[in-house]
């Protein structure tokens, strides 16, 4: 009796343990300061995309490592205005690029497909590419790194 | 008799051996051995290999993003052996999945499903799958691009499942993004839990056909030792075609370390191209349902063979048929989609750029990686940087190399750059389309030889060089002015020299400068001509072309349009002396030190 007690227990808890130490969300994935300073306003041509580095601490578990790349976006100057779009394909992730022979953008990995305003042209993505906030502060363009969830119709941040 | 046959004796009184094997061997083999049944036994000699290989790989693998990279490359490239053992691995892998979908066919065909069979059969499917989260799980532990990109987009995937499939993908990634803990989970599913299940499945399902036969109407019976000949013959044909392939690729491919912010096409594995293309198919909330529907349906059915199979059932209809379909279907559909890509130009484009970078990473490797990683080194490779910043920054006007588009350049072709054909071609029409002809300076230079069209036959003009000595040195003075230590000896003797520097004073600093000095009706417009093409020169050009160094105040004048713009403040210094130093390098055919 006392020996199947203390074995469902001893059990239990080994089960416990293990199964909290494995579905436990990762620790150290403390967002980063989310506006990311890039280039300067002036550098950038009217009305053409340029991609852009967004810059930042980047912890993975037990490692930080200092000021890396950690995304980009796409920039699209229009006279004092400028609009970021994440890189990040809504669909499945990848990230776009420059579409070949016409404006706008396209992802290599399951061909979607968007204009120059990042709106969805072709191609499975589930919505338009993902605006990223921008603010003018001395004469550099700051943007507002976001993730947000892929595959879905609309645009929700995660993390 | 022998002293071998003695100890024979001497053993057999004491442990029976002899009588246990030979009775092993004569025992009879329910149903027969035919060469079907030999099937099982590639499938075995696929897992030992791949058993003894993978403890063999994993006492020269790190599982850590900065490591796993390195040390594959380490195995591949350095270790004595490396890549005969990586090589047995992978094809082993590749191969298993061939032959347990084959044996899944097969054994659907022969029936080896039906009462009392169905849990072996049951257990085959099982090995299947398992050889399928093999290849998935295996094919991240590199660490490389083409692992992770296609491991990011699958737990995406997953991660379009409703209800649970965000938790899922965490749990499989170890957070919301692929990183150490992901690696770390991976690599701990692929090295113990897969193995264990295999090797557990495979001895299940070899103690149940032992007991019934792999088929119930195929005649005959044999012996244990039987089987086992035809078993062996089969695992020395496996073994010496896994030696074939590893040979024939050299190993394994490896491609760049994993660049999370680069633009790779990504691509799952060859056995994943069938969803791949499938999903294609399907559209929005349909497509997490389709791609993973459709399997399912196709092992559902497989696995409800033994039912579906029925007495007045036609077999053709029922289970040929069906079976044939599910395996052509994922065959054609995987040839259409690498059809797609082979035809494909952008896709053959980013998959060349893809190759170079796996190339040029190998080779860096080979002088040791740092203890950051090996994406940390690709990224510091002043060649790899190099390129990449000027893909990046300058690619959209200038054109060097294969960079940049000669349709749409609207500044100076930089191959040969500063270099004595440049120059000379330069001075001599410096509006042609290569030159300024297509940029804001268009108009600005006059040729050194050649009348301006817009003056007038009447007023007085004189070529700014004489004859072709002359011309030759100004040519080889101005080449000489960006000259480094290092670069290869240049034949210029000092009466050429100065010839050149003379000409280049009292004529071009009319509007150049030289040493500061000249442009004497103050256009402002033509650059310095010290130094013009060296490392210094093409940093202060890059940093900001608005300063004596180069081109003066007006190089960023609202009315030049299309003017190069300054990157001192987009670039880290580093980063302009890398850019500054690869464009000159490779402007002049050099390497870089």
């Amino acid at each position: 009796m006392l020996a199947a007690v203390g074995g469902t227990v001893g059990c239990g808890a080994l089960a416990v343990t293990t199964v909290r130490f494995v579905t436990a969300p990762a620790h150290g994935g403390a967002s980063p300061g989310r506006w990311m300073k890039t280039v300067r306003l002036d550098s950038l041509p009217e009305g053409e995309p340029k991609r852009v580095s967004l810059i930042a601490d980047h912890r993975d578990a037990w490692t930080i490592e200092k000021q890396v790349q950690l995304g980009a976006a796409w920039l699209v100057r229009k006279g004092d205005q400028v609009t970021a779009w994440s890189v990040t394909c809504p669909h499945l992730g990848c990230a776009v690029g420059l579409r070949a022979g016409a404006p706008g953008f396209n992802c290599p990995c399951h061909d979607s497909s968007f204009d120059v305003d990042g709106r969805r042209l072709d191609g499975p993505s589930p919505r338009d590419l993902d605006t990223l906030g921008t603010k003018i502060e001395d004469g550099f363009v700051l943007v507002d790194f976001q993730r947000f969830r892929l595959g879905t119709p609309d645009k929700a941040p995660v993390g | 008799m022998s002293k071998l046959a003695r100890l024979g004796d001497w053993m057999e009184e004491r442990t029976r051996w002899r009588t246990a094997a030979r009775g092993w061997i004569d025992h009879p083999v329910v149903g027969g051995a035919p060469w079907a049944a030999a099937m099982a036994a590639s499938v075995a000699t696929c897992f030992a290999v791949l058993a003894l290989t993978g403890l063999t790989l994993m006492t020269a693998y790190g599982a850590s993003p900065q490591a796993a990279w390195a040390s594959v490359h380490y195995v591949q490239f350095v270790q004595e052996r490396g890549w005969v053992v990586r090589g047995l691995h992978f094809w082993a892998a590749q191969s298993l999945i061939v032959l347990a979908a084959l044996h899944v066919a097969h054994g659907a065909f022969v029936a080896s499903y039906r009462k009392p069979r169905e849990v072996a059969w049951w257990l085959t499917l099982g090995v299947l799958g398992l050889t399928v989260a093999g290849g998935i799980t295996g094919g991240l532990l590199p660490w490389d691009e083409r692992g992770w990109w296609a491991r990011v987009v699958e737990g995406n995937i997953v991660g379009l499942a409703p209800g649970l499939g965000s938790w899922i993908q965490e749990m499989m990634q170890g957070g919301t993004e692929l990183g150490a803990l992901g690696l770390s989970r991976m690599y701990a599913v692929h090295v113990v839990v897969l193995p264990a299940l295999f090797a557990v499945m495979l001895l299940a399902r070899r103690a149940i056909t032992l007991r019934h036969g792999w088929t119930e109407n195929n005649g005959g019976s044999s012996t244990q030792g039987a089987q086992l000949a035809r078993n062996g013959l089969v695992a020395v044909l496996v073994l010496v075609a896994l030696f074939a392939m590893a040979g024939a690729a050299h190993g394994a491919p490896l491609e760049a370390p994993a660049d999370p912010m680069g633009d790779y096409p990504a691509r799952p594995e060859w056995f994943l191209m069938t969803l791949y293309e499938l999903r294609k198919l399907f559209h929005g909330a349909g497509e997490f349902f389709g791609t993973t529907l459709a399997p399912m349906v196709a092992g559902l059915y497989l696995a409800l063979l033994p039912w579906i199979d029925r007495p007045g059932r036609s077999r053709v209809a029922f289970v040929m048929a069906p079976v044939v379909l599910v395996f052509a279907s994922a065959v054609g559909l995987g040839g259409m989609a690498w059809r797609k890509d082979a035809r494909d130009e952008v896709f053959t484009k980013q998959r060349a750029k893809a190759d170079f970078r796996a190339a040029a990473a190998a080779r860096l490797a080979m002088g040791g990686v740092p203890p950051e990683g090996a994406l940390s080194m690709v990224r510091a490779d002043p060649e790899l940087r190099g390129r990449d910043l000027f893909d990046q920054h300058c690619a959209s006007c200038h054109v060097l190399g294969d960079l940049g588009d000669p349709k749409k350049a609207t500044a100076s072709k930089l191959d040969g750059w500063g270099t004595t054909q440049w120059i000379a071609a330069m001075i001599h029409d410096p509006d042609a389309p290569e030159f300024f002809g297509r940029g804001p300076f268009n108009g600005n230079m006059p040729s050194v030889d050649v009348r301006p069209k817009d003056k007038p036959a009447t007023d007085p003009w004189r070529p700014m060089v004489a004859s072709d000595a002359e011309r030759n040195a100004v040519v080889a003075f101005l080449a000489a002015q960006g000259d480094e230590p290092g670069d290869p000896p240049r034949a210029l003797d000092e009466a050429t020299r100065a010839l050149g520097e003379k000409i280049v004073s009292n004529r071009c600093a009319n509007c150049h400068l030289y040493k500061g000095d000249g442009d004497v009706n103050g256009s402002d417009v033509a650059p310095e001509l010290l130094h013009y093409g060296s490392i210094a020169w093409t940093k202060a050009q890059v940093a900001n072309p608005a300063t004596v160094e180069t081109y003066r105040e007006k190089a960023l004048g609202a009315d030049l349009k299309k003017h190069m713009p300054r990157f001192d403040a987009d670039l880290s210094p580093s980063d302009v002396d890398v850019v500054a130093r690869w464009t000159r390098a490779h402007s002049r055919g050099l390497s870089l030190p």
